[in-house]
């Protein structure tokens, strides 16, 4: 071993780069967390509302709309209406003359009403003959952070959105993993004898089964419905968990302190319950640790074939699925979410290898 | 060794046939049948569709009779690839998917077992900081987001390679699914020689090694042999995550390999599919599992199967 070698391996030398690691993986964890769950009702746009004006908008930290689509959209209304007009703008209000050789009915104001770039049109007066028409248009400021998608949905709330579902299957179906998973495998390792090894069997024989397929076939079969994603995620994942608990409880089960919670004629289950489970508990969290990022990720993949849940509903792999859709035109539609789940993985995945190693279990 | 292949081959009978039992019923359970279309057939072809393929018998002739083919090898007709049989499908299909696998797995072989070694033999400098990303990639960029950006870097800007497709196999159509195959099994395979490297190197029969004054390229290659332990033991769940990372990869490149016909036989309730897939799928991982266990003898003596 070289000699610098030797001193990164020195007790001491670790620590304050594990530490460190430790605090920012679980900043960007909380602030994720709590970006997703409070971010949807702070943002002034719903997930589910829909821009016509402002479809496959660039993320930009200015207000629309620009003064560039200011001119094509009014553009593009007078032009649906055959009307010629002119305008020009006064702090937030646009002055708009609109003239045409036919009489101008001035019901045409709600065209601009219902756009996405004004608020409610004013009618200022008419010019000789009804044949212009005199508008006040406010001119409604809008951020776009994130842009927009190919909907013209606000991407920044839909990533927090889909940060909410993804965030929640994640936590919900590694939940459901830890209780089957825990319950399996302290009751086959107790129990032990025949009980232990037809329990057994069955985890070996589901261990056999292709993990993915499985999902997609339990997703396909219950529909796209967002407890059954969770559940059949947790349903394939709680394998691991049932072999590390059982292996925990076969070698806590000849400890002392368990003989003589059997000899005071403790009941099985308060036994595991207070004797066997909170000594394995270690183990069991260093495997969440491990769990969570990957039913995350399976979530994400199931979604990205597009079996996750339905629209106007989303999660992070649905929207890298319609951003490697619209990739060429507009590439922030992949990047925003991308960095939103790759941030969530990466600090989960450090997290865990940080308690992994305090706790001296080893293993990827 | 032969006692081990003889107990495995015995165990798998009763695995398989559970997984079989499992995927039909479940595959049956689904809303709606393979022949459903918007149109809706006419109630009289229906029927002699369904006749045609045994669906119109009892649930459990279908399957004693799906048990009774498959002892035979026989996958049965497909339902959606007419005139096809799920045999034919996956004699072309499955020599694919496991080709880019094997490529995949040896590339990450290849890259992740030398970098590993490298960061824990030196573990500063350039070394650790390219372990350090690659295995930061690994982990937090997934597949179907590196597909994409592979493919509008080299495909359409660069337009060095194609964007998808496979062409019969053309090496150009190889490399970037290939690539973003390895990418996450890289990570881990780096990881795990990383950290046993890292443990056999601190061992006292290194030590001893070094006492006697040995060049450190052979100490290195002893702890090699120790190293290589932990990675020899992935390979198992390596495979599995090489398959599941096929139906991604070979939706978003649009390669025909077992896959993308699981995954559009899934959604079409290609029922005859869907089960093959799964089948095969559980043999392959467990023969792989097997050839693992034999390779792990030879490599350690403290577990030599004999």
């Amino acid at each position: 071993m070289t000699e610098s070698a030797m001193i990164e391996t020195l007790p001491g030398a670790r620590p304050s780069t594990t530490r460190l690691s430790t605090i920012a993986s679980l900043a960007i964890l909380i602030a994720i967390g709590l970006a997703c769950f409070l971010g949807p009702w702070l943002s002034p746009h719903a997930y589910d509302r829909v821009y016509r004006d402002y479809v496959l908008t660039g993320p930009s930290l200015v207000a629309h709309p620009s003064p560039e689509e200011l001119d094509m959209s009014l553009s593009a209304l007078t032009q649906r209406l055959h009307i010629e007009s002119a305008y020009a703008i006064e702090g937030d209000t646009l002055h708009l003359t609109l003239k045409s050789p036919a009489p101008v009915d001035p019901r045409v104001a709600r065209y601009f009403d219902h756009s996405d770039l004004f608020g409610t049109a004013k009618i200022i007066g008419h010019g000789a003959g009804d044949h212009s028409l005199h508008l006040d248009l406010p001119i409604r400021q809008i951020y776009f952070l994130f842009g927009t998608d190919a909907n013209g949905r606000d991407l920044l709330t839909r990533t927090l959105i889909a940060g909410r579902i993804s965030l929640a299957v994640g936590i919900l179906a590694s939940l459901v993993a830890l209780f089957v998973g825990v319950a399996w495998g302290a009751t086959a390792g107790y129990l032990g004898g025949s009980v232990d090894a037809i329990m057994m069997r069955v985890v070996e024989v589901v261990y056999a089964l292709p993990f993915i397929f499985l999902v997609i076939v339990l997703v396909v079969v219950f529909g796209r419905n967002f407890v059954l994603i969770f559940v059949a995620i947790g349903a394939v994942e709680w394998l691991d968990m049932a072999r590390i608990v059982r292996g925990q409880t076969l070698s806590i089960k000849r400890r002392d302190y368990v003989a003589a919670a059997e000899a005071l004629g403790a009941t099985t289950p308060a036994i595991l319950w207070r004797h066997i489970l909170p000594n394995a508990a270690g183990p069991i969290v260093a495997y969440l640790t491990v769990l969570v990022p990957r039913v995350i990720l399976l979530e994400s993949f199931v979604s990205f074939l597009g079996l996750g849940v339905q629209e106007p509903l989303t999660s992070w792999g649905i929207l890298i699925a319609d951003g490697a859709r619209n990739i060429q035109a507009s590439i922030h539609l992949l990047v925003f979410p991308a960095v939103f789940l790759g941030l969530t993985l990466a600090a989960l995945n450090q997290l865990g290898e940080n308690w992994r190693d305090r706790l001296g279990v080893g293993g990827a | 060794m032969l006692r081990l292949v003889l107990a495995r081959t015995a165990a798998a009978i009763p695995t398989l046939f559970a997984i079989v039992t499992l995927a039909f019923f479940v595959m049956r359970l689904a809303p709606g049948g393979p022949f459903d279309s918007e149109r809706g057939l006419d109630p009289e072809i229906m029927k002699n569709v369904q006749h045609a393929y045994g669906l119109d018998l009892p649930l459990y002739k279908q399957y004693g009779l799906y048990l009774w083919h498959l002892l035979h090898g026989d996958l049965g007709p497909s339902l959606h690839w007419r005139d096809f049989s799920v045999n034919d499908i996956f004699k072309v299909a499955l020599p694919i998917s496991m080709q880019i696998g094997a490529e995949a797995l040896a590339f990450a072989l290849l890259v992740g077992v030398p970098l590993g070694m490298a960061a824990a033999i030196r573990p500063h400098g350039i070394v650790l900081w390219l372990a350090r990303i690659v295995t930061l990639c690994g982990i937090a960029v997934p597949a179907f987001i590196v597909a994409p950006l592979l493919q509008v870097g080299f495909g359409l800007n660069l337009r060095w390679l194609p964007v998808a497709g496979w062409d019969d196999g053309d090496w150009r159509h190889q490399i970037l699914p290939v690539f973003t195959l390895a990418l996450p099994q890289i990570a881990v395979i780096l990881r795990l020689t990383q950290a046993a490297m890292r443990d056999t190197l601190s061992a006292p029969f290194i030590r001893t090694l070094r006492a006697f004054g040995l060049p450190s390229s052979h100490i290195y290659l002893h702890a090699f042999r120790g190293a290589c332990l932990p990675v020899l033991s992935y390979l198992g769940p390596a495979a599995a995550g090489l398959l599941t990372g096929t139906v991604v990869v070979e939706t978003i490149f649009s390669i025909p390999g077992l896959g993308r016909y699981f995954v559009d036989g899934a959604l079409g309730r290609d029922y005859t599919i869907v089960m093959g897939t799964v089948v095969t799928v559980a043999v392959f991982i467990i023969v792989f599992n097997l050839l693992v266990d034999l390779a792990y003898g030879l490599v350690d003596p403290r577990v030599r199967h004999d």
